[in-house]
């Protein structure tokens, strides 16, 4: 029977039993359940918001009902904590085992694979589905280009690469980063990505959700500066794109601006033109628009704000940005940044 | 009755299923199977007539099942109505 661990001792074992798996045990969890045989821990499991994490199962016990207990209990724990679904990170030859569980497997690369329970990508798609353009009465889908960007907030720069992109193929896809992590609320950076591209009847503007870019599948976008990224989540990230996304909303070309400064985002650049072409996606790189001799970027823009240079912010944002910018909601997040220096574009 | 609260039943175990219940403006029943393609059609049809029986007009019903058989699924999904009626 699959209980919680809670004592220190038995965390104490759940840290053993983890690490004589080969894997790292992290405290910050919200729950930790295990299951006992004769007075020692077989199996423990754990689970961080919506993603299940450090599943451990000795080897003599590991083939029969255990993993079920275990990913059950926690799947039970996450839904009534309010979650719609659950991730999960695993060797890839584990898979399976998920699947069997009914999770559905989204992304693999070598070392690791990315599960999910619960529907969510599915029913992502779905809502998506009525935006989607096809070419009219029977013309089928269109052929389509994608960029993802967070927009935080949406520049003259972010502007340009998508006239750009959108001249070059028959409808763009503008995926706005959905994780709110950002100085800029989603339903503010994605409201004026809409204002600013409207000019561009071809665009449409569309969320990632958990699916690209996300605390899940790409965390370390949303890490401290000059943090190392890994291999691993890159190709799981531009997988799920490749493999997943793109075949979906009939992408062919993923549009991105070079980027000068961070390390992380050229990373991702990098992987990109890497790994793409693999599902039959092109990676197209724009020079970014550049004022005063420096490319613009969402950080430069979020500096101005923080030091109410005007003349510097209608520069480097489209009208709908100022405007917002301008009144006290963007005021606000101006003296926020101004508190603390902030990051990401 | 509607759905008023979340609640849940059943395991993930083999021959088992996972009821999971929540408030909506309509009623829906998703089904995810391990034996989808063969089954689906039998398992919304008992679920279908469970919330029949006791006149469930709105909710979520959210099963996932690894198998079981039909009277398993009708006493996991009373089992989760039961507790989403409960005080």
């Amino acid at each position: 029977m699959v209980v919680e661990l809670s004592s220190s001792a038995d965390r104490a074992r759940a840290r053993a039993l983890v690490a004589a798996q080969g894997l790292s045990f992290e405290e910050g969890f919200d729950d930790l359940v295990g299951a006992f045989e004769g007075g020692a821990l077989v199996a423990t499991g754990a689970r961080s918001g919506d993603v299940l994490e450090q599943i451990a199962i000795d080897p003599g016990h590991q083939g029969g009902s255990l993993l079920g207990e275990l990913v059950g209990e926690l799947t039970r724990l996450g839904l009534a904590a309010g979650h719609q679904g659950l991730f999960v990170f695993t060797r890839p030859e584990h898979a399976v085992s998920f699947e069997a569980l009914n999770f559905r497997l989204l992304a693999s690369q070598a070392t690791v694979a990315l599960l999910e329970y619960g529907g969510r990508f599915e029913a992502w798609l779905e809502a998506c589905r009525p935006r989607l353009r096809t070419r009219g009465a029977g013309g089928g889908p269109a052929e389509a280009g994608a960029v993802v960007m967070n927009c935080n907030p949406f520049t003259l720069g972010h502007r340009w690469l998508v006239e750009q992109a959108a001249a070059r193929v028959e409808v763009l896809y503008l995926f706005v980063v959905r994780e709110d992590r950002s100085a800029f609320p989603f339903e503010v950076r994605r409201r004026l990505a809409e204002e600013g591209t409207r000019h561009l009847p071809n665009v449409v503007v569309l969320d990632t959700s958990h699916y690209a870019v996300s605390a899940i599948t790409f965390p370390a976008y949303f890490l401290a500066k000059g943090a190392p990224v890994a291999a691993a989540q890159l190709e799981l990230d531009l997988g799920l794109f490749g493999a997943r996304i793109a075949p979906a909303f009939r992408v062919r070309r993923r549009f991105f601006g070079s980027e000068p400064s961070c390390a992380t985002t050229r990373a991702y650049n990098d992987a990109m033109h890497r790994l793409l072409p693999r599902w039959g996606v092109e990676p197209v790189e724009l020079a970014r628009l550049e004022v005063g001799g420096a490319p613009i970027s969402a950080s430069t823009v979020r500096a101005a704000l923080a030091r109410h240079d005007l003349a510097a912010l209608k520069a480097l944002v489209p009208g709908p940005t100022l405007a917002y910018l301008l009144s006290p909601e963007g005021q606000a997040t101006g003296a926020r940044l101004a508190a603390s220096q902030g990051r990401n574009g | 009755m509607r759905i008023g609260r979340k609640a849940q039943a059943g395991t993930m175990q083999s021959s088992d299923l996972m009821v999971a219940l929540e408030p909506a403006d309509e009623l829906t029943v998703e089904i995810e199977s391990t034996v989808k393609r063969q089954f689906e059609h039998l398992i919304r049809a008992v679920a279908e007539r469970v919330l029949t029986a006791h006149g469930v007009t709105a909710g979520r019903i959210r099963i996932t099942d690894r198998g079981a058989l039909d009277y398993a699924i009708q006493a996991r999904l009373e089992t989760a109505l039961s507790r989403a009626a409960e005080g």
